[in-house]
């Protein structure tokens, strides 16, 4: 490849004859630049061919190519042989993703850096200076184009016949529409068929009430849960324990004798007088925020956090929002022990569970 | 959602001592019992818990519990007073906390506390084993309570998959999927679980240290607090991360972000920087 | 007929020609080996996103292979026996499968997961890269544009294939999104049930979150990508001011073959950067936070980063909800002005940025110079406010770590965000802007006096000076004028700045616009000091 640092450029702006037996492919190549406005204004080898520089890099490059080829290979060892099945404890398994990362890294990392070595310091530096051709805008072309446009719209006629454009708008619009109403009919649902977003699972069926129940489907006696404790419990209901009834997780909180005593009178304050069981209140795990399940229970402070975004609640003053972006306290479930001493839902929540929506009472 | 799972059904089925579901008369003969025992319990539990004049009386205590007293008079009574009745604004009275709640406390260093703060914080424990089981027997025997079990190693028969399952349902929502502990209002905080003995575990779920609930041994079974912690110290702590040589203190996508930002962009930056300078 | 001896030399050269015959390529072809690309290194930052993009498609189809998009209860029999006998959901089940019974597809996951973050860390790098050095200006407005939207759908992208494991943490994420469609006013319970087909979360979201990570939101991205490059290469790399350079041209390489082969190594080691964290950094460990169920939920409970802005900022909102008192009364939750109502404005900012400053600055030519920030002080400064409020919401989004980690209390940490949120962007627009003109008026100040030197001399009235190398003509009174590149400030920096163009210091053609603060008055070099700094010993 000839060498050519600076040179200024051929003379005249008329193009060369590329047939021209005498020019390199280097000036052919200038001149297919300089045809698409690029001008080659600096142009020099990096490496002198044959040098010990040359050399050098070469075998760097070299090295790097090698080595991808050595990683690949362990890459593939370790796929292969290396055990990769689980194993409880720190068994050699803990290595095997790992390998594969550190053995694939360096492979890709090897390959590239070569590539990135060859090109940076094998090839030849150059700086090109190519127009924009943007200040010249052919406003000739615009003007052009605009008028075949106007034509084109002239041909059709719209503005002397309306009616055409009329009808059409008017025949395609519902067209539109029929595209879209699949996809609309199909996805909708109404958001309120069978009361879905007030009732939950402990809504008494048949006259039942419904027995809370552990994760395991167990009921629950009040001498379940110490002073202090709280439990997650669910309606007793088919599939209760499940994300079918995502809105009826609950918190069965065991308070202290001093903090029942003010949670009652809270809660009698409120219109709420006898949703307790003795020392024993509970209320919807689902926060009434964003959904999260509102369930870091301080059993000293009776703050009741939820981790998502911190909203706290006041157990004892009928779990209302102390604290965080909450605004609604978290409705309570009115409990009592039926005659075989397990707990039962008194009655639903009486308040829509979970995150507000606007049509909320 | 467990009830589709058979094993686990026997495991509870075997808990209540019956199988399947029993005829309808025996079902309220049971529940007329198991109300009577609640009964009983309760009012036991209350006879116990109420500061009644029996505490005061001093019964006679064993050789361990003399020298837990000796160790309490030196240690512990400046807080909680004299016969651990506890002194109004400093410590609360050790009647009827049991030996649990001792166990995890004095174990865990977090008494003697140095000052009052939010939070007592772990500490490297003062007292030595030996010390710490007199002291134990001590508060036990002013006014009873929860027992840790014998042994070092409670999680022996523990099943890992049941543990996970009561593990996030009961404590992952203030120790972390990862045990890695986390934040409570007003700086209070559940701490990490890392360097938590067996016992530590279980007496604190026995006893509910500061403002963790009550695990009571009526809601959490001692075969599902073995569960419990043998998914904490084998799963959580054992079992390391498959996934790589760094697990980025399992705090999730906080420290993943960070990662991407400082590993990964720094990298490539300067690998572009490398690529764009001048040779 | 003698047979020709087969000429393997003459074979490119006749496929070619055989070639153009039919297809007549060669023109156009050469036109695209003949493009002038610019050489610096913040070009290449949108590079890293389009090369992750390119890995994530990769490992994309491979995890497609083995993930069931179904929420079909099974109970779960694979290897990782912390999880054995649980009932879950076959999403999550096939994931677990993915990571311990799929041999190398915990790799697979995790370089997806990677790639996944950096394309987005990628995007906001080179989006910061564009704004502060103005190449959104006209004539790249579309492509501003684009590429905000590709932030945007990103996101989205983002969101779902998060979603998709169904485990405990991304169905808490899951449920907050959920609640989230539930706080739009009036058609917010409709716009849910119609996502979720009922009351979340039903039995069908994992499979339309599916088809939407797969196919609809990739194909968008594609789309909109190949839109991004091509406008790149129709409308020519923006470059910065230098010796040459001027708004009309394009001064660098052509970009075949070494800005290509570059291109190639750089793809190489994005790819191999992502294989490596792949490996080494866990990421997600979904068999840590079990299957979703709506009761569960851990500490600590975040988004993936570039969602955490949105939780930072609903964490800070107040409680402040709206009952309009209309028949039984109506509700906006607070909820809905930090999800709904802000990623709304910022769209709009974003998508109507360079619209907004070319009317704020009545420029409505074309610019293909790129300016140095500290050139355009109130947009620097007002890109420092964005980004100090984007942080802090960010790490508002993660404040119970930060919170328990450094032994900050919760409630304290969130009433800082609160008053940083209200506080520290004007102030950060203060403090940038001032630093700016601070820059600029040094830049001046060397170009009109020269280089410190470090040489203190002493004049024979007794004073010392140091002695300043003038940049200009050597007669020591040619002051410079400001181009808009780097001023060079140290000696050593002299002669080693900028491509081999001779004459750096008087451009061979100055450019076309001088680039001084819009709406602000061009900065004087500072007024002369008579201590000891002026290298100018006027006799």
């Amino acid at each position: 490849m000839s060498s050519q640092t600076g040179q200024p450029a051929l003379p005249g702006g008329e193009p060369l004859d590329v047939n021209d037996p005498r020019l390199s492919r280097f000036d052919i190549v200038r001149e297919g630049a300089r045809r698409d406005d690029i001008e080659i204004v600096h142009y020099e080898p990096q490496v002198a061919a044959g040098t010990k520089a040359e050399r050098r890099m070469v075998r760097t490059v070299a090295a790097f190519f090698l080595l991808t080829g050595l990683a690949s290979t362990a890459f593939l060892a370790v796929y292969i042989w290396w055990p990769w099945e689980y194993e409880p404890g720190r068994g050699g398994d803990k290595l095997y993703t790992p390998l594969l990362g550190v053995t694939l890294g360096i492979a890709l990392l090897a390959v590239g850096f070569g590539i990135l070595t060859w090109g940076k310091k094998l090839l030849p530096k150059e700086v090109s200076i190519q127009d924009r051709h943007e200040g010249a805008v052919p406003t000739e072309d615009q003007r052009i184009t605009g008028e075949t446009m106007a034509y084109m719209a002239d041909e059709l006629g719209v503005k002397r016949r309306p009616l055409l454009g009329v009808s059409l708008l008017a025949g395609l619009l519902p067209v539109g529409a029929v595209a879209a109403a699949p996809l609309v009919g199909g996805l909708i649902s109404d958001p309120h068929k069978d009361n879905q977003m007030m009732t939950t699972g402990f809504a008494p069926r048949d006259g039942q009430k419904i027995r809370l129940v552990r994760e395991d489907g167990r009921p629950i006696r009040p001498a379940d849960i110490s002073a202090g404790g709280q439990i997650t419990v669910f309606p007793g209901v088919e599939h209760g324990v499940s994300n079918q009834y995502a809105d009826s997780p609950t918190l069965l909180i065991h308070l202290r004798d001093a903090d029942a005593e003010a949670s009652r009178r809270n809660n009698e304050r409120e219109g709420h007088g006898g949703y307790m069981w003795g020392n024993y209140a509970a209320y919807s795990k689902i926060c009434t925020h964003a959904g999260c399940p509102a369930s870091l229970y301080e059993q000293q402070t009776n703050r009741l956090l939820c981790p998502c975004h911190q909203s706290q609640f006041l157990i004892t003053d009928n779990a209302k929002p102390i604290f965080g972006p909450a605004s609604r306290r978290l409705p309570q479930l009115p409990i009592e022990v039926d005659a075989e001493g397990y707990f039962v839902a008194t009655s639903d929540y009486t308040e829509p569970v979970g995150p507000d929506f606007w049509e909320r009472p | 959602m467990t009830s589709d799972n058979d094993r686990r059904r026997g495991l509870f089925a075997r808990l209540r001592g019956r199988p399947g579901a029993p005829s309808r008369g025996r079902r309220r003969l049971g529940a007329a019992v198991r109300l009577v025992a609640a009964l009983m319990l309760a009012g036991g539990a209350y006879t116990v818990l109420a500061p009644g004049a029996a505490a005061q009386e001093n019964p006679p205590l064993s050789s361990a519990a003399a020298d837990g007293k000796a160790l309490f008079d030196v240690s512990c009574v400046t807080c909680h007073g004299r016969n651990a009745q506890g002194v109004e604004g400093r410590g609360p009275s050790l009647v009827g906390v049991g030996a649990a709640s001792v166990e995890f406390q004095v174990s865990t260093g977090r008494m003697p506390m140095a000052r009052q703060e939010a939070q007592a914080a772990r500490k490297p424990e003062v007292f030595t084993r030996d010390e710490i089981d007199q002291l134990a027997a001590y508060v036990q025997e002013l006014g009873g309570g929860p027992v840790v079990p014998a042994g070092d190693n409670l999680h022996a028969d523990g099943n890992v998959a049941i543990g996970g399952e009561l593990y996030r349902i009961n404590c992952s929502q203030c120790h972390a999927f990862s045990g890695g502990g986390g934040a409570l209002s007003s700086g209070k905080y559940a701490p990490s679980l890392a360097p938590a003995t067996d016992r530590q575990i279980y007496s604190a779920m026995l006893s509910g240290p500061q403002n963790m609930p009550v695990f009571g041994d009526n809601q959490i079974t001692p075969e599902q607090k073995a569960d419990i912690i043998a998914y904490i110290q084998q799963t959580l702590k054992d079992d390391g991360d498959p996934g790589g040589f760094f697990n980025l203190g399992r705090y999730g996508p906080s420290t993943e972000g960070v990662a991407i930002f400082f590993v990964g962009i720094v990298a490539l930056v300067f690998a572009s920087l490398w690529i764009a300078g001048k040779s | 007929m003698k047979r020709r001896k087969f000429d393997v030399a003459a074979v490119p050269g006749n496929t070619a020609r055989a070639v153009d015959d039919r297809f007549q390529v060669a023109t156009p072809l050469r036109r695209l080996l003949n493009k002038v690309f610019p050489d610096h290194w913040s070009f290449l930052l949108g590079e890293i996103a389009l090369f992750s993009f390119i890995v994530l498609l990769l490992t994309g189809v491979f995890l497609t292979f083995f993930f069931e998009p179904t929420m079909t209860e099974v109970i779960y029999n694979g290897s990782y026996a912390p999880l054995r006998g649980t009932p879950m959901s076959a999403a999550y089940a096939s994931t677990l499968d993915i990571s311990f019974d799929v041999r190398g597809g915990l790799i697979m996951r995790q370089m997806h997961h990677w790639a996944a973050l950096l394309f987005m860390a990628a995007i906001v790098v080179h989006m910061l890269r564009v704004f502060f050095t103005g190449a959104f200006r006209k004539p790249r407005e579309t492509n501003w544009i684009i590429g905000s939207l590709l932030f945007w759908v990103g996101f989205l992208a983002g969101f779902t294939g998060y979603s998709l494991p169904d485990d405990g943490l991304s169905g808490t994420g899951l449920r907050i999104a959920s609640a989230i469609m539930l706080s739009i006013p009036v058609i917010g319970s409709w716009v849910t049930a119609a996502v979720f087909n009922g009351e979340f979360p039903g039995t069908i979201i994992i499979s339309r979150f599916f088809i939407a990570h797969v196919l609809l939101i990739p194909g968008l991205l594609v789309a909109l990508i190949t839109v991004h490059l091509g406008l790149v290469f129709k409308q020519k790399h923006t470059q910065w001011p230098g010796p040459g350079r001027t708004n009309g041209n394009v001064v660098g390489e052509r970009m075949f073959p070494r800005y290509a082969i570059k291109q190639g190594g750089f793809f190489m080691v994005v790819f191999g950067v992502i294989a490596l964290m792949g490996g080494l950094f866990q990421i997600n460990p979904v068999w840590l936070f079990g299957p979703y169920e709506a009761w569960v939920v851990s500490a600590a409970s975040q988004p993936d980063w570039y969602v955490m802005f949105l939780d930072g900022s609903t964490r800070l909102m107040p409680d402040w909800e709206i009952t309009i008192p209309i028949g039984e009364g109506y509700v906006i939750p607070p909820l809905f002005w930090p999800t709904v109502v802000l990623p709304g404005i910022l769209v709009a900012i974003s998508l109507l940025y360079p619209f907004m400053e070319a009317r704020h600055l009545k420029d409505y030519r074309s610019h293909n110079l790129l300016q140095r920030p500290r050139d355009v002080p109130f947009r620097t400064g007002l890109g420092a406010m964005a980004i100090t409020f984007y942080v802090i919401l960010t790490l508002s989004g993660a404040n119970d770590v930060i919170a328990d980690k450094f032994h900050i209390s919760l409630n304290a940490m969130t009433w800082a965000g609160r008053i940083g949120l209200l506080l520290l962007p004007p102030l950060a627009y203060y403090v940038t802007y001032r630093i700016c003109l601070g820059l600029q008026q040094h830049d001046r100040e060397v170009l009109a006096h020269g280089v410190e030197t470090g040489i203190i001399r002493r004049l024979p009235d007794g004073r010392f000076v140091e002695v300043h190398q003038p940049l200009g003509s050597g007669d020591g009174h040619g002051e410079l004028e400001y181009v808009g590149w780097v001023v060079p400030k140290k000696m050593n920096r002299l002669g080693a700045l900028g491509p081999a163009i001779r004459g750096f210091f008087y451009p061979i053609e100055r450019p076309a616009e001088a680039p001084v603060s819009p709406g602000h008055p061009p900065v004087e070099p500072r007024p002369e000091r008579e201590e000891i700094t002026s290298g100018e010993t006027r006799p």
